[in-house]
């Protein structure tokens, strides 16, 4: 049963979310977006229905956002307002629904990104928590880290020092490099603690993106498979193919082995064949 | 993670990390700035906005300082706050979250630097407008308090207390309809934007009749005559400038 951090908002039922939620977290130039452009077409090409979302993505707050991070005199608790709004307009018109169709919802960054950079701005725990407390608990949240000094030529030598990113609005330091690796090193220690509170599944991103990417597909993977006994298509045996969720009831109905497979049937088996190339198990989401 | 929250502004209570470069942000109590904060609340047609451009006028009158703020209004966040009514994509929270945005933005450029500079600091509508507003859209009552724990707590927080009849009566004088979010059209509770008003007005009515006591609101009677209104709400300010050794006056 999905669960919030304490508080519903109102008219949101969760009861019914079938989805799945999987957090990428870490801080600015881990590869984040990168190994979600990796997880999409894997996702999909295995059959199942991906939204990808990630901060200052809302219809509503994003542009708002952007236009208040040019003027740099966007203040810190306006700031984690602004992000809070976008925040909850992408959970109540994209991720709540996407989850409730079935959907695997990838989301590049989640409420700890937020956390960690209000708490590096001094903003107060509790008023903070309180805030996203209407946040969905997610099936798992993988958290890409890099240290500090990994983490400097990547940013460096790709696209450069950038104003937020280098923390200059509470971290003014002689040039951007100083105030950058003060920064980072800020966020770095909160995600480290928030990390141990919310259960990360730390992914040394120093490794490169390919390995990476084998670590994300295994940790998904399990998040799947382990749901297969409810709502997900089992396909041990492949001649008895059970399909739970066409009962409605989230449970196996034991079907009468056919010896002439449906059209439907065929097509599903195509899809798993695929989807089972490599290492012999397989996970379909079925909605 | 537990949630316990508090209920509004408190005293000093902030949790941080000790590494943290940014000074730590404080929960604002009454009277630590030498300035002084005066806010108006009411449902629409009480007339506070008439009564704070009175006092606006007489304080200024008497040298003082005076700055004014209104409900979103800030040039930071107003064009998507207007832009999500204008979408109908606002809910409930996302209402919330959208103003208490303007709001910070406000405190944190003019309302609490000014009151550290020793203004006096007029506001049109203040957290109650939101506590009343949001919790009629079905918002928890804590969560919506523990929201604007930021904000600095008044001097004096006028509430403008009038049956609903006579602010409707005042408001359908003056205007052809009522707007979408204005009239609560998104609680769905009529389809008749009037029928939908009145009843909305209700709901924050009665929320503002319970925030008399939870946050000592000043109530002045909206139903007397101008004039008898301004008469006891400048007597009140006068009280508390007087006391106030700080605020800057113009010699």
């Amino acid at each position: 049963m999905r669960q919030t951090y304490g508080k519903l908002l109102p008219g949101m039922r969760i009861s019914d979310l079938s989805g799945k939620l999987i957090v990428i977290e870490g801080t600015d130039g881990v590869g984040r977006s990168t190994q979600i452009n990796l997880l999409k077409p894997w996702l999909e090409e295995q059959g199942h229905a991906v939204l990808d979302t990630g901060m200052t993505r809302s219809p509503l707050a994003g542009e708002g956002i952007r236009r208040a991070k040019e003027g740099n005199n966007l203040g810190r608790v306006t700031q984690s307002l602004f992000y809070a709004t976008d925040f909850v307009d992408r959970l109540e018109n994209e991720i709540v629904p996407a989850l409730r169709s079935g959907f695997i919802v990838l989301t590049d960054r989640y409420v700890y990104s937020l956390m960690a950079r209000a708490f590096v701005r001094g903003m107060d725990s509790k008023w903070i928590r309180s805030i996203y407390s209407v946040a969905l608990k997610p099936d798992a949240i993988f958290y890409l880290r890099l240290n500090i000094d990994q983490l400097v030529p990547r940013v460096v030598f790709s696209r450069g020092f950038d104003y937020w990113e280098s923390g200059m609005d509470v971290y003014p330091g002689r040039d951007m490099y100083d105030s950058f690796c003060n920064y980072q090193t800020a966020l770095l220690a909160e995600f480290d603690r928030l990390s141990e509170e919310y259960k990360f599944e730390v992914i040394e991103a120093s490794a490169d993106a390919g390995q990476v990417f084998e670590h994300l597909k295994a940790g998904i993977f399990n998040i799947l498979e382990a749901d297969s006994s409810k709502e997900f298509i089992s396909t041990r045996d492949t001649k008895t193919l059970s399909i739970s969720a066409a009962t409605g009831k989230g449970k196996i109905a034991p079907e009468p082995q056919s010896t002439n497979p449906t059209e439907f049937e065929l097509v599903l088996r195509s899809i798993m064949a695929h989807a089972t190339n490599g290492n012999g198990k397989t996970a379909l989401h079925h909605k | 993670m537990e949630i316990t929250s508090g209920n509004g502004f408190g005293p000093y209570e902030v949790f941080l990390p000790a590494h943290s470069a940014a000074p730590k942000y404080q929960r604002h109590g009454d009277g630590e700035f030498p300035g002084r904060l005066f806010i108006v609340e009411g449902i629409d047609g009480s007339g506070k906005s008439t009564q704070l451009s009175l006092l606006h006028k007489w304080l200024e009158s008497k040298g003082y300082g005076v700055v004014f703020s209104e409900w979103n209004s800030s040039p930071l966040v107003k064009d998507t706050t207007k832009f999500g009514k204008k979408k109908k994509m606002l809910t409930a929270a996302t209402f919330s979250l959208i103003h208490a945005t303007d709001f910070a933005d406000r405190t944190e450029k003019s309302i609490l630097p000014l009151l550290k500079a020793g203004a006096v600091v007029l506001c049109d509508r203040y957290v109650y407008t939101a506590f009343a507003r949001d919790v009629a859209r079905g918002m928890d009552r804590e969560w919506v308090r523990e929201l604007y724990g930021f904000a600095v707590k008044p001097t004096v927080a006028f509430y403008f207390r009038v049956p609903l009849e006579t602010a409707i009566g005042r408001l359908l004088d003056g205007r052809d309809g009522f707007k979408y979010y204005e009239a609560g059209m998104d609680l769905e509770l009529s389809d008749d934007p009037e029928e939908s008003f009145r009843l909305f007005q209700g709901l924050i009515l009665k929320e503002y009749e319970d925030m008399i006591p939870e946050f000592d609101l000043t109530v002045i009677d909206a139903t007397l005559p101008i004039e008898v209104q301004q008469a006891q709400v400048r007597q009140i300010a006068k009280a508390h400038l007087d006391k106030a050794t700080n605020v800057r006056v113009q010699q």
